[in-house]
């Protein structure tokens, strides 16, 4: 009778020393943590009031194998570079046509003339047959081109290792380069943090280059002097956030502003004096789970004379088509 | 007499025998250890634990799976990729006011130090007796910046346990071992990226 009691009082014993191996086991999977107690929430700033959003995606292009680094749009066609290839989608439905490029392009742009296409330490002129025409001179170490701009006779390359804008003439001659430094207090000169680093030339002929550091954009005359800045450092709706936004930029007809963002992508309109008008895309339709790794890169954006905006997701390899809501 | 001096001799070198024996099995292996230890040291083949910080995603369990009172993880920054920035999404709290005051702090034990460099730069410097990494500056580093803080496993604190548990929970399998002679995983330069 003793023999057995103890032997219950073993099992018993046993019987719980397992259980609690058991649940243990069990609570302790990576799948059934409980929460996080540092965990940092950055969801509130993904939501955008939908009163706000004034385009919807409509459909897509997809780039296939093409691991594209960046877009332009000119004459109803866009222009995508990647790998060692150009390729040119026209908007009408006709076929699209592929040209060889030299390998690594980081960015290109196009105009009537010319399609120049930057590599990460010097430019390439192409016809728009595709044919190479000119290789211009290599812009020196720590050169990282980012993106160029074309106003007329000129070429506007952004380089964001150097911090500074070269300015070349379309033959590839060096004329001048700028750093956006000034004697005033705004001008303290480009900081770019990363390879974030964009231009545009609006159809007013000025050249606005974004000064990521500052969460600003800035014009300047065609030799690199200041004219006006406008910037926005904010974690809301209405500003830039994180170290290096706007990451891209395009400008519509009327001199409005299109922005893109990287980290917690998305882009938006601005009007010429820095105000919101309208998100275009929210965070909430790019990727939303990345590792450390995968930052949310910023889309390149083009944008036609119906305010359609085209968005290069690098996440996917596609170009998203942005329209805007008909009002009713 | 002679009889007793020929078994005391016979004595004596049958112990002797059996004690030089033993020492030369000691010595031997004494010195075969220690060529082994060596030979291993040099070729490189030991491996410790390791975070890779491009498969991490800031869960938050390395500061408190590690075996260790004090985690051996540890926030490090690479100074390289830095945009020294005035808005740092590492060390503010989103939508904090910038001043350094406890309240607009993002990190938990405030071992994070700002440095004023030149006007509007700023460099953010780990104090890794406070760090206990948790990886809330990585996260925000990474949500708003250029990703240049992230998680390593200092060797001079890991017990190089056989089974890590850190790497265990890791939801993301970004711990493994690595070359002993190459024990740290740090983040590049944009300008050199393809270089390296």
């Amino acid at each position: 009778m003793k023999k057995r009691g103890l032997t219950i009082v073993i099992l018993v014993i046993l019987t719980v020393i397992i259980g609690v191996i058991v649940v243990d086991f069990l609570n302790n999977r990576p799948d059934r943590r409980g929460e996080n107690p540092y965990a940092l929430e950055v969801d509130q700033y993904k939501v955008v009031d939908p009163e706000l959003i004034s385009h919807k995606e409509t459909r897509n292009f997809d780039l296939g194998l093409l691991i594209a680094s960046d877009m332009s749009l000119y004459d109803r066609a866009l222009y995508v570079s990647g790998n060692s290839s150009l390729v040119v989608i026209p908007l009408d439905g006709r076929p699209a046509t592929m040209h060889e490029i030299l390998p690594r392009a980081t960015c290109l742009e196009v105009d009537q003339g010319n399609i120049f296409v930057g590599f990460s330490t010097y430019v390439a002129k192409y016809s728009h047959e595709g044919e190479l025409l000119q290789e211009w001179p290599h812009l020196g170490e720590s050169t990282v081109i980012t993106n160029l701009a074309i106003k007329e006779d000129k070429v506007f390359v952004a380089d964001a290792g150097n911090r500074r804008i070269v300015i070349f003439n379309r033959e590839g001659e060096q004329e001048g380069e700028f750093e956006g430094k000034a004697e005033s207090e705004a001008g303290h000169g480009f900081i770019i943090p990363s390879a974030n680093f964009d231009l545009a030339v609006n159809s007013f002929g000025e050249l606005w280059v974004v000064n990521t550091g500052k969460h600003a954009l800035e014009n300047y005359s065609d030799d690199g002097r200041m004219r006006g800045y406008w910037d926005k450092a904010s974690f809301d709706i209405d500003g830039f956030m994180g170290c290096c936004n706007p990451a891209r930029i395009t400008v519509m007809e009327d001199g409005s502003f299109v922005t893109s963002e990287k980290g917690i992508v998305r882009i938006k309109i601005y009007d010429q004096s820095g105000e919101l008008i309208s998100v275009v895309a929210p965070p909430a339709l790019f990727k939303k789970e990345r590792s450390a790794n995968e930052e949310g890169k910023a889309p390149e954006v083009c944008v036609d004379e119906n305010g359609v905006v085209y968005a290069l997701d690098f996440d996917r390899d596609v170009i998203r088509v942005f329209e805007p809501i008909e009002s009713e | 007499m002679e009889k007793k001096d020929k078994d005391k001799d016979k004595g004596y070198n049958r112990r002797s025998f059996i004690n030089n024996g033993v020492r030369l099995a000691l010595g031997v292996s004494v010195v075969g250890t220690a060529a082994f230890t060596l030979q291993r040291s040099a070729s490189g083949k030991d491996y410790v634990w390791q975070i890779d910080p491009f498969k991490c995603t800031q869960c938050g369990r390395c500061a408190t799976e590690c075996v260790k009172a004090e985690s051996a993880v540890k926030c490090v920054h690479a100074y390289a990729l830095c945009g020294y920035c005035d808005l740092c999404g590492g060390y503010f709290k989103p939508g904090a006011k910038l001043q350094t005051g406890a309240e607009n702090q993002l990190c938990p034990t405030a071992a994070i130090q700002r440095k004023f460099i030149e006007e509007p730069y700023f460099e953010y410097i780990i104090d890794e007796e406070l760090c206990i990494g948790c990886a809330k500056c990585v996260k925000g580093c990474s949500a708003f910046g250029n990703g240049s803080l992230h998680l390593q496993i200092r060797h001079d604190l890991c017990l190089n346990c056989n089974q890590c548990s850190i790497a265990t929970n890791c939801p993301s399998d970004a711990i493994s071992r690595v070359p002993a002679s190459e024990p740290y995983i740090i983040k590049g330069n944009f300008t050199t990226e393809e270089e390296s």
